[in-house]
Protein backbone atom coordinates (compact mmCIF):
# COMPACT_ATOMS: atom_id res chain seq x y z
CA UNK A 1 0.00 0.00 0.00
CA UNK A 2 1.20 3.47 -0.82
CA UNK A 3 1.75 6.17 1.78
CA UNK A 4 -1.44 7.32 3.50
CA UNK A 5 -2.78 10.72 2.52
CA UNK A 6 -4.00 11.39 6.05
CA UNK A 7 -2.43 9.93 9.13
CA UNK A 8 -3.60 10.97 12.57
CA UNK A 9 -1.45 9.84 15.48
CA UNK A 10 -2.71 10.04 19.05
CA UNK A 11 -4.84 13.06 18.18
CA UNK A 12 -6.30 14.76 21.27
CA UNK A 13 -8.46 17.83 21.61
CA UNK A 14 -9.63 19.61 24.73
CA UNK A 15 -12.31 22.28 24.88
CA UNK A 16 -11.48 23.86 28.19
CA UNK A 17 -11.33 20.90 30.59
CA UNK A 18 -13.49 18.72 28.38
CA UNK A 19 -11.59 16.04 26.49
CA UNK A 20 -13.38 15.77 23.15
CA UNK A 21 -10.84 13.60 21.34
CA UNK A 22 -9.05 11.01 23.45
CA UNK A 23 -6.17 9.99 21.21
CA UNK A 24 -7.34 9.14 17.71
CA UNK A 25 -5.23 7.06 15.32
CA UNK A 26 -6.51 6.97 11.78
CA UNK A 27 -5.12 6.54 8.29
CA UNK A 28 -6.76 7.34 4.99
CA UNK A 29 -5.21 5.90 1.83
CA UNK A 30 -5.26 7.62 -1.57
CA UNK A 31 -8.51 7.01 -3.50
CA UNK A 32 -10.15 5.63 -0.37
CA UNK A 33 -13.63 6.68 0.80
CA UNK A 34 -13.92 6.58 4.59
CA UNK A 35 -17.19 7.31 6.36
CA UNK A 36 -17.13 8.34 10.00
CA UNK A 37 -20.25 7.56 12.00
CA UNK A 38 -21.11 8.12 15.62
CA UNK A 39 -23.58 9.84 17.88
CA UNK A 40 -23.81 13.61 18.12
CA UNK A 41 -21.05 14.78 20.40
CA UNK A 42 -18.85 11.76 19.75
CA UNK A 43 -16.12 14.05 18.39
CA UNK A 44 -16.35 13.08 14.72
CA UNK A 45 -16.78 16.66 13.44
CA UNK A 46 -14.04 17.89 15.76
CA UNK A 47 -11.69 15.26 14.38
CA UNK A 48 -12.47 16.37 10.82
CA UNK A 49 -11.98 20.03 11.72
CA UNK A 50 -8.61 19.28 13.30
CA UNK A 51 -7.33 17.90 10.00
CA UNK A 52 -7.40 21.33 8.32
CA UNK A 53 -6.82 23.14 11.61
CA UNK A 54 -10.18 24.85 11.85
CA UNK A 55 -9.72 23.49 15.35
CA UNK A 56 -6.21 23.58 16.71
CA UNK A 57 -5.47 20.05 17.97
CA UNK A 58 -4.23 19.87 21.55
CA UNK A 59 -1.90 16.88 21.26
CA UNK A 60 -0.73 14.39 18.70
CA UNK A 61 0.43 14.63 15.12
CA UNK A 62 -1.36 15.23 11.86
CA UNK A 63 0.28 14.01 8.68
CA UNK A 64 -1.32 15.11 5.50
CA UNK A 65 0.00 14.52 2.00
CA UNK A 66 3.52 14.23 3.38
CA UNK A 67 3.31 17.28 5.64
CA UNK A 68 3.96 16.37 9.27
CA UNK A 69 2.33 18.85 11.62
CA UNK A 70 2.60 18.32 15.36
CA UNK A 71 -0.12 19.77 17.59
CA UNK A 72 0.51 22.97 19.48
CA UNK A 73 2.98 24.36 16.94
CA UNK A 74 3.57 28.09 16.83
CA UNK A 75 5.29 30.63 14.66
CA UNK A 76 5.71 31.21 10.96
CA UNK A 77 6.84 27.70 10.08
CA UNK A 78 3.80 26.13 11.70
CA UNK A 79 1.51 28.65 10.02
CA UNK A 80 3.03 27.80 6.66
CA UNK A 81 2.48 24.06 7.24
CA UNK A 82 -1.12 24.69 8.26
CA UNK A 83 -1.64 26.82 5.16
CA UNK A 84 -0.30 24.02 2.96
CA UNK A 85 -2.48 21.48 4.74
CA UNK A 86 -5.50 23.63 3.94
CA UNK A 87 -4.49 23.81 0.30
CA UNK A 88 -4.44 20.02 -0.07
CA UNK A 89 -7.77 19.53 1.71
CA UNK A 90 -11.17 20.61 0.45
CA UNK A 91 -13.91 21.01 3.00
CA UNK A 92 -17.68 20.85 2.66
CA UNK A 93 -19.71 22.12 5.59
CA UNK A 94 -23.09 21.18 6.95
CA UNK A 95 -24.35 24.74 6.43
CA UNK A 96 -22.81 25.16 2.91
CA UNK A 97 -21.34 28.58 3.80
CA UNK A 98 -21.47 29.93 0.28
CA UNK A 99 -20.49 33.59 -0.01
CA UNK A 100 -23.84 35.37 -0.39
CA UNK A 101 -22.43 38.51 -2.02
CA UNK A 102 -20.95 36.58 -4.93
CA UNK A 103 -22.57 34.77 -7.82
CA UNK A 104 -22.30 30.98 -8.02
CA UNK A 105 -19.47 31.28 -10.54
CA UNK A 106 -17.65 33.89 -8.44
CA UNK A 107 -17.99 31.66 -5.38
CA UNK A 108 -16.07 28.93 -7.18
CA UNK A 109 -13.53 31.27 -8.82
CA UNK A 110 -12.70 33.24 -5.68
CA UNK A 111 -10.16 30.99 -3.97
CA UNK A 112 -8.20 29.97 -7.08
CA UNK A 113 -7.77 33.66 -7.90
CA UNK A 114 -7.16 35.03 -4.40
CA UNK A 115 -5.28 32.14 -2.83
CA UNK A 116 -3.49 30.58 -5.80
CA UNK A 117 -3.08 33.80 -7.80
CA UNK A 118 -4.59 32.14 -10.85
CA UNK A 119 -5.53 34.40 -13.75
CA UNK A 120 -9.18 35.16 -14.32
CA UNK A 121 -9.65 33.19 -17.54
CA UNK A 122 -8.07 30.02 -16.17
CA UNK A 123 -10.03 30.28 -12.92
CA UNK A 124 -13.25 30.67 -14.88
CA UNK A 125 -12.47 27.61 -16.96
CA UNK A 126 -11.79 25.52 -13.85
CA UNK A 127 -14.85 26.88 -12.08
CA UNK A 128 -17.13 26.07 -15.00
CA UNK A 129 -15.68 22.60 -15.31
CA UNK A 130 -16.31 21.89 -11.63
CA UNK A 131 -19.80 23.40 -11.71
CA UNK A 132 -20.54 21.09 -14.62
CA UNK A 133 -19.23 18.18 -12.56
CA UNK A 134 -21.85 18.83 -9.87
CA UNK A 135 -24.54 19.72 -12.42
CA UNK A 136 -24.76 23.37 -11.40
CA UNK A 137 -23.34 25.15 -14.43
CA UNK A 138 -26.83 26.22 -15.50
CA UNK A 139 -27.12 28.42 -12.39
CA UNK A 140 -23.66 29.98 -12.60
CA UNK A 141 -24.91 33.58 -12.71
CA UNK A 142 -27.45 33.19 -9.89
CA UNK A 143 -26.79 34.25 -6.33
CA UNK A 144 -26.78 31.71 -3.48
CA UNK A 145 -29.98 33.18 -2.03
CA UNK A 146 -31.88 32.06 -5.12
CA UNK A 147 -31.04 28.37 -5.17
CA UNK A 148 -32.18 25.42 -3.06
CA UNK A 149 -30.22 23.89 -0.20
CA UNK A 150 -29.24 20.87 -2.25
CA UNK A 151 -28.02 23.11 -5.03
CA UNK A 152 -26.07 25.21 -2.56
CA UNK A 153 -24.30 22.15 -1.26
CA UNK A 154 -23.43 21.03 -4.78
CA UNK A 155 -21.94 24.46 -5.45
CA UNK A 156 -20.03 24.24 -2.16
CA UNK A 157 -18.58 20.92 -3.36
CA UNK A 158 -17.57 22.52 -6.67
CA UNK A 159 -15.98 25.40 -4.77
CA UNK A 160 -13.83 22.99 -2.77
CA UNK A 161 -12.96 20.92 -5.86
CA UNK A 162 -11.82 24.01 -7.76
CA UNK A 163 -8.80 24.20 -5.45
CA UNK A 164 -7.83 20.71 -6.69
CA UNK A 165 -7.37 19.22 -3.24
CA UNK A 166 -5.82 15.81 -2.59
CA UNK A 167 -8.56 14.86 -0.14
CA UNK A 168 -12.12 16.03 0.40
CA UNK A 169 -13.49 16.42 3.92
CA UNK A 170 -17.27 16.34 4.31
CA UNK A 171 -18.77 17.47 7.62
CA UNK A 172 -22.32 16.11 7.69
CA UNK A 173 -23.01 17.47 4.20
CA UNK A 174 -26.68 16.49 4.14
CA UNK A 175 -27.72 17.13 7.74
CA UNK A 176 -29.05 20.63 7.08
CA UNK A 177 -31.07 19.56 4.04
CA UNK A 178 -34.74 18.79 3.64
CA UNK A 179 -35.16 15.04 3.02
CA UNK A 180 -36.11 15.48 -0.63
CA UNK A 181 -32.89 17.38 -1.34
CA UNK A 182 -30.47 14.89 0.20
CA UNK A 183 -30.43 12.56 -2.81
CA UNK A 184 -28.95 15.02 -5.30
CA UNK A 185 -26.01 15.78 -2.99
CA UNK A 186 -25.33 12.11 -2.29
CA UNK A 187 -25.43 11.43 -6.04
CA UNK A 188 -22.71 14.02 -6.60
CA UNK A 189 -20.63 12.48 -3.82
CA UNK A 190 -21.05 9.01 -5.28
CA UNK A 191 -19.85 10.39 -8.60
CA UNK A 192 -16.73 11.80 -6.93
CA UNK A 193 -16.06 8.47 -5.22
CA UNK A 194 -16.29 6.69 -8.59
CA UNK A 195 -13.78 9.13 -10.06
CA UNK A 196 -11.34 8.04 -7.36
CA UNK A 197 -11.53 11.11 -5.14
CA UNK A 198 -10.14 10.51 -1.67
CA UNK A 199 -12.93 11.32 0.77
CA UNK A 200 -13.38 11.45 4.51
CA UNK A 201 -17.09 11.80 5.22
CA UNK A 202 -18.74 12.45 8.57
CA UNK A 203 -22.32 11.36 8.01
CA UNK A 204 -25.55 9.99 9.39
CA UNK A 205 -26.51 8.49 6.01
CA UNK A 206 -26.07 4.77 6.62
CA UNK A 207 -27.22 3.72 3.16
CA UNK A 208 -24.70 6.05 1.57
CA UNK A 209 -21.97 4.64 3.79
CA UNK A 210 -22.95 1.09 2.94
CA UNK A 211 -22.96 1.78 -0.79
CA UNK A 212 -19.99 4.10 -1.23
CA UNK A 213 -17.55 3.70 1.66
CA UNK A 214 -14.49 1.50 1.43
CA UNK A 215 -14.30 1.62 5.19
CA UNK A 216 -16.49 2.78 8.04
CA UNK A 217 -15.03 4.24 11.20
CA UNK A 218 -17.16 4.36 14.36
CA UNK A 219 -16.55 6.98 17.01
CA UNK A 220 -17.91 7.13 20.51
CA UNK A 221 -17.12 9.63 23.27
CA UNK A 222 -13.94 10.87 21.63
CA UNK A 223 -12.60 7.44 20.79
CA UNK A 224 -12.41 5.38 17.67
CA UNK A 225 -14.11 2.21 18.78
CA UNK A 226 -14.36 0.18 15.62
CA UNK A 227 -13.54 0.23 11.91
CA UNK A 228 -13.90 -2.09 8.97
CA UNK A 229 -15.69 -2.84 5.73
CA UNK A 230 -19.23 -1.44 5.55
CA UNK A 231 -20.93 -4.83 5.48
CA UNK A 232 -18.97 -6.01 8.53
CA UNK A 233 -19.64 -2.87 10.56
CA UNK A 234 -23.27 -2.49 9.57
CA UNK A 235 -24.22 -6.17 9.67
CA UNK A 236 -21.97 -7.54 12.38
CA UNK A 237 -20.92 -4.74 14.71
CA UNK A 238 -18.47 -5.95 17.33
CA UNK A 239 -18.77 -3.10 19.79
CA UNK A 240 -21.93 -2.72 21.84
CA UNK A 241 -21.96 1.06 21.25
CA UNK A 242 -21.93 0.48 17.49
CA UNK A 243 -24.86 -1.86 17.93
CA UNK A 244 -26.67 0.76 19.98
CA UNK A 245 -25.93 3.41 17.35
CA UNK A 246 -27.26 1.27 14.51
CA UNK A 247 -30.37 0.42 16.53
CA UNK A 248 -31.04 4.13 16.95
CA UNK A 249 -30.84 4.66 13.20
CA UNK A 250 -33.16 1.72 12.58
CA UNK A 251 -35.75 3.24 14.86
CA UNK A 252 -35.33 6.56 13.08
CA UNK A 253 -33.50 8.47 15.77
CA UNK A 254 -30.13 10.12 15.51
CA UNK B 1 -70.67 33.25 -32.90
CA UNK B 2 -67.26 33.08 -31.28
CA UNK B 3 -66.81 30.23 -28.91
CA UNK B 4 -63.23 31.11 -28.01
CA UNK B 5 -63.06 32.82 -24.66
CA UNK B 6 -62.46 36.53 -24.95
CA UNK B 7 -59.48 37.87 -23.12
CA UNK B 8 -61.41 40.66 -21.42
CA UNK B 9 -64.24 38.49 -20.27
CA UNK B 10 -62.03 35.74 -18.85
CA UNK B 11 -62.88 35.59 -15.15
CA UNK B 12 -60.08 36.65 -12.88
CA UNK B 13 -58.97 34.16 -10.31
CA UNK B 14 -59.90 34.67 -6.69
CA UNK B 15 -56.29 35.26 -5.69
CA UNK B 16 -55.89 37.88 -8.42
CA UNK B 17 -58.99 39.71 -7.20
CA UNK B 18 -57.83 39.66 -3.60
CA UNK B 19 -54.42 40.95 -4.63
CA UNK B 20 -55.95 43.76 -6.64
CA UNK B 21 -58.17 44.77 -3.74
CA UNK B 22 -55.14 44.82 -1.50
CA UNK B 23 -53.25 46.99 -3.96
CA UNK B 24 -56.18 49.36 -4.29
CA UNK B 25 -56.34 49.75 -0.53
CA UNK B 26 -52.61 50.50 -0.38
CA UNK B 27 -52.93 53.08 -3.16
CA UNK B 28 -55.82 54.82 -1.44
CA UNK B 29 -53.95 54.89 1.84
CA UNK B 30 -50.86 56.42 0.25
CA UNK B 31 -52.96 58.96 -1.64
CA UNK B 32 -54.70 60.06 1.55
CA UNK B 33 -51.41 60.41 3.37
CA UNK B 34 -50.19 62.59 0.50
CA UNK B 35 -53.29 64.79 0.67
CA UNK B 36 -52.90 65.15 4.43
CA UNK B 37 -49.32 66.24 3.96
CA UNK B 38 -50.50 68.87 1.54
CA UNK B 39 -53.07 70.14 4.04
CA UNK B 40 -50.48 70.33 6.83
CA UNK B 41 -48.14 72.21 4.55
CA UNK B 42 -50.89 74.66 3.62
CA UNK B 43 -51.67 75.26 7.29
CA UNK B 44 -48.01 75.97 7.95
CA UNK B 45 -47.85 78.41 5.03
CA UNK B 46 -51.07 80.02 6.20
CA UNK B 47 -49.64 80.53 9.70
CA UNK B 48 -46.87 82.62 8.19
CA UNK B 49 -48.98 84.42 5.62
CA UNK B 50 -49.70 87.61 7.60
CA UNK B 51 -53.49 87.44 7.16
CA UNK B 52 -55.72 89.63 9.32
CA UNK B 53 -59.43 89.19 9.87
CA UNK B 54 -62.15 89.64 12.47
CA UNK B 55 -64.49 86.92 13.59
CA UNK B 56 -67.40 87.72 15.93
CA UNK B 57 -65.69 90.91 16.99
CA UNK B 58 -62.36 89.22 17.83
CA UNK B 59 -59.44 90.21 15.61
CA UNK B 60 -57.22 87.35 14.33
CA UNK B 61 -53.93 87.56 12.54
CA UNK B 62 -51.24 85.15 11.43
CA UNK B 63 -47.51 85.76 11.51
CA UNK B 64 -46.27 88.28 9.01
CA UNK B 65 -42.88 87.79 7.42
CA UNK B 66 -40.98 90.43 5.54
CA UNK B 67 -41.00 89.21 1.97
CA UNK B 68 -38.74 92.03 0.94
CA UNK B 69 -36.05 90.76 3.31
CA UNK B 70 -36.50 87.22 2.09
CA UNK B 71 -36.12 88.22 -1.52
CA UNK B 72 -33.03 90.28 -0.75
CA UNK B 73 -31.24 87.61 1.29
CA UNK B 74 -32.37 84.34 -0.23
CA UNK B 75 -29.37 84.00 -2.51
CA UNK B 76 -26.93 84.89 0.24
CA UNK B 77 -28.28 82.22 2.60
CA UNK B 78 -28.63 79.59 -0.13
CA UNK B 79 -24.99 80.24 -0.92
CA UNK B 80 -24.20 78.27 2.26
CA UNK B 81 -25.67 75.02 0.97
CA UNK B 82 -22.47 74.18 -0.91
CA UNK B 83 -20.39 74.67 2.21
CA UNK B 84 -22.79 72.62 4.31
CA UNK B 85 -22.60 69.74 1.85
CA UNK B 86 -18.81 70.06 1.63
CA UNK B 87 -18.44 69.82 5.42
CA UNK B 88 -20.83 66.88 5.56
CA UNK B 89 -19.10 64.90 2.83
CA UNK B 90 -15.60 65.51 4.19
CA UNK B 91 -16.74 64.66 7.72
CA UNK B 92 -18.57 61.49 6.72
CA UNK B 93 -15.50 60.28 4.85
CA UNK B 94 -13.35 60.81 7.91
CA UNK B 95 -16.05 59.24 10.07
CA UNK B 96 -16.27 56.11 7.91
CA UNK B 97 -12.52 55.63 8.04
CA UNK B 98 -12.37 56.11 11.82
CA UNK B 99 -15.46 53.95 12.37
CA UNK B 100 -13.90 51.10 10.40
CA UNK B 101 -10.65 51.33 12.32
CA UNK B 102 -12.47 51.53 15.63
CA UNK B 103 -14.68 48.57 14.72
CA UNK B 104 -11.66 46.45 13.75
CA UNK B 105 -9.96 47.51 16.97
CA UNK B 106 -13.02 46.57 18.96
CA UNK B 107 -12.96 43.10 17.41
CA UNK B 108 -9.20 42.73 17.78
CA UNK B 109 -7.71 40.40 20.37
CA UNK B 110 -4.58 42.56 20.55
CA UNK B 111 -5.01 44.54 23.80
CA UNK B 112 -3.57 47.91 22.67
CA UNK B 113 -5.85 48.00 19.60
CA UNK B 114 -8.87 46.98 21.62
CA UNK B 115 -8.05 49.57 24.27
CA UNK B 116 -7.41 52.35 21.77
CA UNK B 117 -10.75 51.68 20.11
CA UNK B 118 -12.83 51.55 23.27
CA UNK B 119 -10.96 54.55 24.73
CA UNK B 120 -11.68 56.66 21.66
CA UNK B 121 -15.34 55.71 21.53
CA UNK B 122 -15.82 56.30 25.24
CA UNK B 123 -14.09 59.68 25.23
CA UNK B 124 -16.01 60.99 22.23
CA UNK B 125 -19.38 59.65 23.30
CA UNK B 126 -18.82 61.03 26.77
CA UNK B 127 -18.44 64.64 25.66
CA UNK B 128 -20.74 67.00 23.74
CA UNK B 129 -20.23 67.51 20.03
CA UNK B 130 -20.48 71.26 20.62
CA UNK B 131 -17.56 71.08 23.02
CA UNK B 132 -15.53 69.01 20.58
CA UNK B 133 -16.00 71.55 17.82
CA UNK B 134 -14.88 74.36 20.13
CA UNK B 135 -11.98 72.26 21.34
CA UNK B 136 -10.56 72.00 17.85
CA UNK B 137 -11.28 75.59 17.04
CA UNK B 138 -10.55 77.44 20.27
CA UNK B 139 -8.47 75.17 22.50
CA UNK B 140 -5.94 73.90 19.98
CA UNK B 141 -4.70 77.41 19.06
CA UNK B 142 -3.56 77.76 22.67
CA UNK B 143 -1.18 74.90 21.90
CA UNK B 144 -0.04 76.65 18.75
CA UNK B 145 -2.18 74.53 16.44
CA UNK B 146 -4.40 76.80 14.42
CA UNK B 147 -6.90 75.02 12.21
CA UNK B 148 -9.09 76.83 9.70
CA UNK B 149 -12.72 76.76 10.82
CA UNK B 150 -13.68 74.26 8.14
CA UNK B 151 -11.04 71.74 9.21
CA UNK B 152 -11.78 72.15 12.88
CA UNK B 153 -15.41 71.42 12.07
CA UNK B 154 -14.64 68.47 9.85
CA UNK B 155 -12.27 66.98 12.42
CA UNK B 156 -14.77 67.34 15.22
CA UNK B 157 -17.73 66.02 13.24
CA UNK B 158 -15.67 63.18 11.75
CA UNK B 159 -14.30 62.10 15.10
CA UNK B 160 -17.72 62.34 16.70
CA UNK B 161 -19.63 60.44 14.05
CA UNK B 162 -16.79 57.95 13.68
CA UNK B 163 -17.23 56.96 17.31
CA UNK B 164 -20.97 56.44 16.92
CA UNK B 165 -20.69 54.72 13.56
CA UNK B 166 -18.07 52.28 14.80
CA UNK B 167 -20.89 50.47 16.53
CA UNK B 168 -22.72 50.09 13.20
CA UNK B 169 -19.60 48.70 11.57
CA UNK B 170 -18.93 46.36 14.44
CA UNK B 171 -22.45 45.02 14.21
CA UNK B 172 -21.99 44.65 10.46
CA UNK B 173 -18.79 42.68 10.85
CA UNK B 174 -20.31 40.53 13.60
CA UNK B 175 -23.32 39.85 11.41
CA UNK B 176 -21.10 37.89 9.03
CA UNK B 177 -21.37 34.37 10.38
CA UNK B 178 -18.59 32.19 11.68
CA UNK B 179 -19.29 29.76 8.85
CA UNK B 180 -18.25 32.37 6.29
CA UNK B 181 -14.87 32.76 7.94
CA UNK B 182 -14.41 29.03 8.28
CA UNK B 183 -15.23 28.46 4.63
CA UNK B 184 -12.69 31.09 3.61
CA UNK B 185 -10.03 29.69 5.95
CA UNK B 186 -10.63 26.15 4.72
CA UNK B 187 -10.06 27.42 1.17
CA UNK B 188 -6.67 28.69 2.29
CA UNK B 189 -7.38 32.40 2.63
CA UNK B 190 -5.29 34.45 5.03
CA UNK B 191 -6.92 36.68 7.64
CA UNK B 192 -6.39 39.74 5.50
CA UNK B 193 -7.86 38.08 2.43
CA UNK B 194 -10.92 36.83 4.23
CA UNK B 195 -11.49 40.25 5.78
CA UNK B 196 -11.15 42.09 2.46
CA UNK B 197 -12.95 39.64 0.21
CA UNK B 198 -15.55 37.98 2.42
CA UNK B 199 -16.28 39.85 5.65
CA UNK B 200 -16.04 43.55 4.80
CA UNK B 201 -18.13 43.47 1.60
CA UNK B 202 -20.94 41.82 3.54
CA UNK B 203 -20.51 44.06 6.58
CA UNK B 204 -20.64 47.14 4.37
CA UNK B 205 -23.96 46.17 2.85
CA UNK B 206 -25.32 45.70 6.32
CA UNK B 207 -23.96 49.11 7.34
CA UNK B 208 -25.10 51.17 4.36
CA UNK B 209 -28.65 52.01 5.55
CA UNK B 210 -27.58 53.23 9.01
CA UNK B 211 -24.68 55.08 7.39
CA UNK B 212 -27.22 56.91 5.25
CA UNK B 213 -29.10 57.94 8.38
CA UNK B 214 -25.89 59.20 9.92
CA UNK B 215 -25.04 61.21 6.85
CA UNK B 216 -28.45 62.88 6.89
CA UNK B 217 -28.09 63.64 10.58
CA UNK B 218 -24.65 65.05 9.91
CA UNK B 219 -25.87 67.57 7.32
CA UNK B 220 -27.90 69.07 10.14
CA UNK B 221 -25.28 68.78 12.88
CA UNK B 222 -22.90 70.61 10.58
CA UNK B 223 -24.87 73.70 11.59
CA UNK B 224 -22.97 73.60 14.89
CA UNK B 225 -19.82 74.51 13.01
CA UNK B 226 -21.39 77.94 12.47
CA UNK B 227 -20.57 78.60 16.11
CA UNK B 228 -16.91 78.93 15.22
CA UNK B 229 -17.87 81.98 13.20
CA UNK B 230 -15.51 81.20 10.36
CA UNK B 231 -17.34 78.67 8.25
CA UNK B 232 -19.87 80.34 6.01
CA UNK B 233 -22.36 77.53 5.75
CA UNK B 234 -26.17 77.75 5.84
CA UNK B 235 -26.63 78.36 9.54
CA UNK B 236 -23.85 80.92 9.81
CA UNK B 237 -25.30 82.92 6.92
CA UNK B 238 -28.83 82.81 8.30
CA UNK B 239 -27.71 84.00 11.72
CA UNK B 240 -25.52 86.71 10.23
CA UNK B 241 -28.16 88.43 8.12
CA UNK B 242 -30.91 87.72 10.65
CA UNK B 243 -29.07 89.43 13.47
CA UNK B 244 -27.75 92.32 11.47
CA UNK B 245 -31.17 93.38 10.26
CA UNK B 246 -33.22 92.02 13.15
CA UNK B 247 -35.00 89.60 10.87
CA UNK B 248 -34.07 86.38 12.62
CA UNK B 249 -37.50 84.91 12.02
CA UNK B 250 -37.28 85.14 8.24
CA UNK B 251 -33.62 84.13 8.14
CA UNK B 252 -34.12 81.03 10.27
CA UNK B 253 -37.24 80.02 8.38
CA UNK B 254 -35.29 80.17 5.16
CA UNK B 255 -32.44 78.11 6.60
CA UNK B 256 -34.94 75.60 7.97
CA UNK B 257 -36.53 75.21 4.54
CA UNK B 258 -33.15 74.65 2.91
CA UNK B 259 -32.17 72.03 5.50
CA UNK B 260 -35.52 70.31 5.18
CA UNK B 261 -35.39 70.17 1.39
CA UNK B 262 -31.86 68.81 1.55
CA UNK B 263 -32.97 66.14 3.99
CA UNK B 264 -35.94 65.16 1.84
CA UNK B 265 -33.67 64.90 -1.15
CA UNK B 266 -31.09 62.78 0.67
CA UNK B 267 -33.79 60.54 2.15
CA UNK B 268 -35.12 59.88 -1.35
CA UNK B 269 -31.64 58.90 -2.55
CA UNK B 270 -31.21 56.69 0.48
CA UNK B 271 -34.42 54.77 -0.07
CA UNK B 272 -33.39 54.16 -3.67
CA UNK B 273 -30.10 52.70 -2.55
CA UNK B 274 -31.83 50.57 0.05
CA UNK B 275 -34.33 49.29 -2.48
CA UNK B 276 -31.49 48.26 -4.75
CA UNK B 277 -29.60 46.57 -1.93
CA UNK B 278 -32.59 44.53 -0.86
CA UNK B 279 -33.29 43.32 -4.37
CA UNK B 280 -31.85 39.94 -3.54
CA UNK B 281 -28.37 39.90 -4.99
CA UNK B 282 -26.94 40.09 -1.56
Amino acid sequence: MSAPIIKLTNLKKYFGRLEVLKGIDLEVQPREVVCVIGRSGSGKSTMLRCINFLEEPSEGTIEIHGLVIPAGGKGKEHQQLVHEARLVTGMVFQEFNLFPHMSILENVMEAPIIVKGMDHAKAKEIAEMNLARVGMLFKKDEYPLRISGGQKQRVAIARALAMEPKVMLFDEPTSALDPELIGEVLEVMKGLAKEGTTMLVVTHEMEFAREVADRIVVMNEGELIEQGKPEDILNHPQHEQTQALLDRYRTGKK
Amino acid sequence: MNLLPQKESAPKSHVELLYQAFQRKERIFRMNVGISWGVLLLILVFLFSGQEWTLAGIPFKTIKVDSEFIRANMVFIAGGIGETIKISILSIMLAIFLALMAALGRLSRFPPFYALSTFYVSLIRGTPLYLQIFFFFLALPQLGIILPGLWAGVLALGLNYGAYMSEVFRAGISSVGKGQREAAIALGMTNGQLMRRIVLPQALRFAIPPMGNDFIAMTKDSALVAATGFVHELMWRAVKVGRAQFHNLEALIMAAIFYWVMTLFLTAIQSRIEARLSKGDR
